[in-house]
């Protein structure tokens, strides 16, 4: 039972579960079949967000430019199509390639230079922002094929959404990236002690430029998943997706200095930002003070984390 | 003569301007414990980071079983048996006891399956051949200190390697741990292993070492040698080039002076309970104790950074009650000359002047808050040249100052302020031998001025050299105090005898 505790994904669960039936026993259209569907596709989306974020937390640094990176994934693939008329499944690999190398390039001046996460993807976050300006003129691309559009908003077995299966597979592939897979190990040896992994014969530079390549295909499969989702190429795609890619690791007990981050508990993380934000549309609150209530959020669970923290400290001291 | 293992032959390394290693040798036999020792600054690190492969030597070459060997980084060195285990924390932190042990090996491949089954399966074998009663599966986290330690060696031991290099292994260990470790290494040993160990404690190495290199300035001061029928003072006279000195300074009674700091029956916040103790005018006062014994604690919570529960504490007579450390330093004029001057008691990238003015702006910032140069620099500069601190100018940003001199800044720093109880912690950490004389005679200069000061070190010979009395903490308690006589090795008896007091 106190393993159960201790566990990262048992607080946001507990958080969860309460939501959901809280939200069900006040609004009964909260669990209807459209209403499940919405919040599976936000929870889909949101999730590779998150986990863009969340591979570079486990590194110990931060990617600002995830929203960058996935925005021009977005319009490279919905403007491959309505373009040149590039058939969906290569542009989406094109799309992916133009993340992992966003992501390769931030990694490698990273690892290279040794100046600081923050303001290397502080700048490539202008640069990918300025390219995806610079091809779209700020205009969407609207020719995004119907089979696209089809992918992104029909449903199988009622209302599970089609793009739950290409994004549970991704979630699973990270889980056990992270915790079966020796190069997730590495990251995750990086983030809790560079100078050590150093010394076990860790590449330190080829751990970070893998950890950031691979950030930067999760923000660009969430650029690909939400074009379909929209049915339009936005410029916008990816503004909004900073604080959130943060938020949901932080609710899951990812510890910012990095060496600890959770799947389950930031998957879980992402259903309460995703219950939330819906909540505040059902009880007809202003969806504007979403951020408000997100940013409360991230100071709750950070919170809460540090005094698990002192927790385990107090209770090591005592022994 | 035994089977030679490792041997560096006439090294040289130089820096830009500096040469850190001349023509420096060291061997290593089979089944041996050989102590590397130095004075800071000596080239002990130095030389480590060539054996361990960071560092490509200038000059001299290093043999490896009687092979010519030139590691091109340190994998390259541990690949080749080469095992270290440096003296901060090498272990990640989240993973489990089995993952850091097996590090290394899941380090080639990065598409590699992690099996957890083989590495705490193999993880057992190495916890079992240290006596370690571990589950492989905990995470490193949850372990003490000692403990840490002792998985740090299982890594090391599991990587095959041929030389354990062991850099200040018991730094962070009770007497008791280090015991557990002591008989560890001679284990072993008797099995053939051939072990480094780098030491700042002597009674360490004259208990456990078989051969002993000393380096001073950069040179041999003896190579491999016997410890046989080698003794403390004589390893002192090889490190510093003569014997120690303690300086010939007459003794102080302070028994009628008033007290300055008295505390009585204090329990704190973190875990301090009924501690007395006192600093009279114009004495120094030592407070002696292993790392973790709680002085450094006793020292912040003095000064306000925890709470005090219990007790009472008076400064000059009058019970106080400090709620921060801002009040203790601005309202009872209290300094603190911390213990990791680089951490918490400079800015480094801040100038002379800044720093040695921090403790002041308060009181010299007109009504409106305004602060000029010139009043920092009239009520500074006075103590800056009576400590005679070389900088080429109070613009000069300490950072690039020694180390001595940048102790003096924080003493500065405080003098400035006009403390009327001054707390060292570690003064001399990490400096050179002219520089401690001077700074000891400095300190000596202050308590007799009219500044008390509670002293603390973990270096024997300079806490004899400067309390007047020397109060004893184990454990966060007082567990005796003792009146100074000057004899080195009656009062180091004294006060390992009070230390291990109710350890036995």
């Amino acid at each position: 039972m106190d393993r159960l505790v201790r566990a990262d994904w048992f607080g946001p669960l507990l958080v969860t579960l309460v939501a959901v039936i809280g939200m069900a026993a006040f609004s009964p259209s909260f669990l209807s079949p459209l209403n499940v569907q919405v919040l599976l596709l936000a929870l889909c989306i949101n999730g590779l967000i998150a986990f863009s974020q969340m591979i570079i937390i486990a590194i110990g640094q931060m990617n600002l430019s995830v929203g960058a990176i996935g925005g021009l994934a977005a319009i490279s693939f919905a403007g491959l199509m309505e373009v040149w008329g590039v058939p969906a499944p290569l542009a989406a690999i094109l799309a992916i390639c133009i993340g992992l190398i966003g992501g390769v390039l931030n990694g490698f001046f990273i690892a290279w230079t040794g100046i600081s996460a923050f303001v290397i993807t502080l700048a490539s976050l202008s640069i990918f922002k300025g390219i995806n300006l610079g091809i779209t003129r700020a205009q969407p691309f609207y020719g995004v094929p119907e089979s696209v559009k089809a992918f992104g908003n029909t449903t199988f077995l009622g209302p599970l959404p089609w793009l739950l299966i290409p994004c549970a597979i991704v979630f699973v592939a990270t889980w056990y990236l992270l915790n079966r897979l020796s190069l997730g190990r590495q990251i995750l040896a990086v983030g809790g002690n560079e100078h050590a992994s150093a010394l076990s014969g860790i590449s330190v530079p080829r751990t970070v430029i893998a950890a950031h390549a691979i950030s930067g295909v999760l923000a660009a499969l969430a650029g690909i998943a939400l074009v379909a989702r929209l049915q339009i190429g936005q410029p916008t795609i990816g503004d909004d997706w900073l604080i959130l890619s943060f938020a949901a690791p932080v609710i899951g007990g990812a510890v910012l200095s990095g060496g600890h981050v959770s799947v389950t508990a930031t998957l879980l993380g992402v259903a309460i930002v995703a219950i939330i934000t819906q909540a505040l549309v059902l009880f007809h609150i202003d969806p504007f003070l979403v951020q408000v209530v997100l940013g409360g959020l991230i100071l709750w669970a950070v919170g809460v984390n540090r005094w698990r923290e002192v927790r385990v400290q107090r209770s090591l001291k005592r022994s | 003569m035994a089977e030679v293992v490792f041997e560096a032959r006439g090294v040289s390394k130089y820096f830009p301007g500096v040469k850190a290693l001349e023509n420096v040798s060291i061997t290593l036999t089979k089944g041996s414990i050989h102590a590397l020792l130095g004075e800071n600054g000596a080239g002990k690190s130095t030389l480590i980071k060539i054996i361990t492969g960071v560092y490509r030597p200038d000059g001299g070459e290093l043999f490896l079983d009687g092979k010519n060997v030139r590691f091109s980084g340190a994998r390259d060195a541990m690949g080749a048996g080469i095992g270290f285990v440096p003296q901060e924390r090498n272990l990640i932190p989240r993973f489990s006891v089995g993952e850091n042990i097996a590090l290394e090996a899941n380090s080639a491949h990065p598409l590699k399956r992690i099996d957890y089954a083989t590495i705490n399966a193999e993880a057992r074998r190495w916890l079992k051949m240290l006596d370690l009663d571990i589950d492989p599966s905990t995470p490193v986290s949850q372990l003490s200190v000692a403990k840490m330690q002792l998985v740090e060696i299982a890594k090391a031991l599991s990587q095959r390697s041929k030389v354990l290099l062991l850099d200040e292994p018991t730094a962070s260990l009770s007497p008791h741990e280090a015991d557990v470790l002591f008989g560890l290494l001679r284990r072993l040993r008797d099995d053939g292993a051939s072990i480094i160990f780098v030491s700042h404690k002597l009674e360490e190495v004259v208990a456990i070492c078989d051969t002993v290199t000393v380096l001073r300035d950069g040179n041999n001061a003896c190579e491999s040698r016997s410890m046989a029928g080698v003794g403390r003072q004589d390893l002192v006279r090889l490190m510093i080039g003569r014997s120690e000195q303690i300086p010939e300074w007459p003794e102080r009674d302070s028994i009628g002076k008033p007290a300055v700091l008295e505390l009585s029956g204090v329990s704190t916040a973190i875990g301090h309970r009924d501690v007395n103790l006192t600093v009279r005018d114009g004495e120094i006062v030592g407070l002696y104790g292993l790392v973790g014994a709680g002085r450094t604690e006793l020292a912040k919570s003095i000064m306000g950074a925890f709470a005090i529960t219990a007790g009472t504490m008076k400064l000059g007579g009058k019970p106080v009650r400090i709620a921060s450390v801002s009040e203790a330093i601005h309202q009872h004029r209290l300094g603190y000359v911390s213990e990791d001057r680089k951490q918490e008691g400079l800015i480094l990238m801040h100038s002379v002047l800044e720093n040695a003015g921090i403790a002041v702006w308060r009181k010299l910032a007109s009504r409106l808050g305004f602060l000029t140069d010139r009043t920092v620099r009239t009520k500074v500069l006075p103590f800056i040249n009576k400590l005679e601190v070389k900088t080429p100018s109070l613009e000069q940003t300490v950072g690039n100052l020694s180390g001595g001199n940048q102790q003096k800044i924080s003493v500065a720093k405080w003098l400035a302020a006009g403390t009327q109880l001054l707390i060292v912690d570690e003064p001399t950490v990490g400096i050179d031998i002219k520089s401690k004389a001077y700074l000891h005679q400095l300190l000596r200069d202050l308590s007799e001025a009219g500044t008390p000061i509670l002293l603390i070190t973990s270096d024997m010979p300079e806490m004899i050299t400067l309390a007047d009395r020397i109060v004893v903490m184990n454990d966060y308690r007082i567990s005796g105090e003792i009146t100074n006589t000057r004899d080195y090795g009656a009062m180091s008896e004294g006060i390992m005898q009070l230390i291990h007091a109710d350890a036995a």
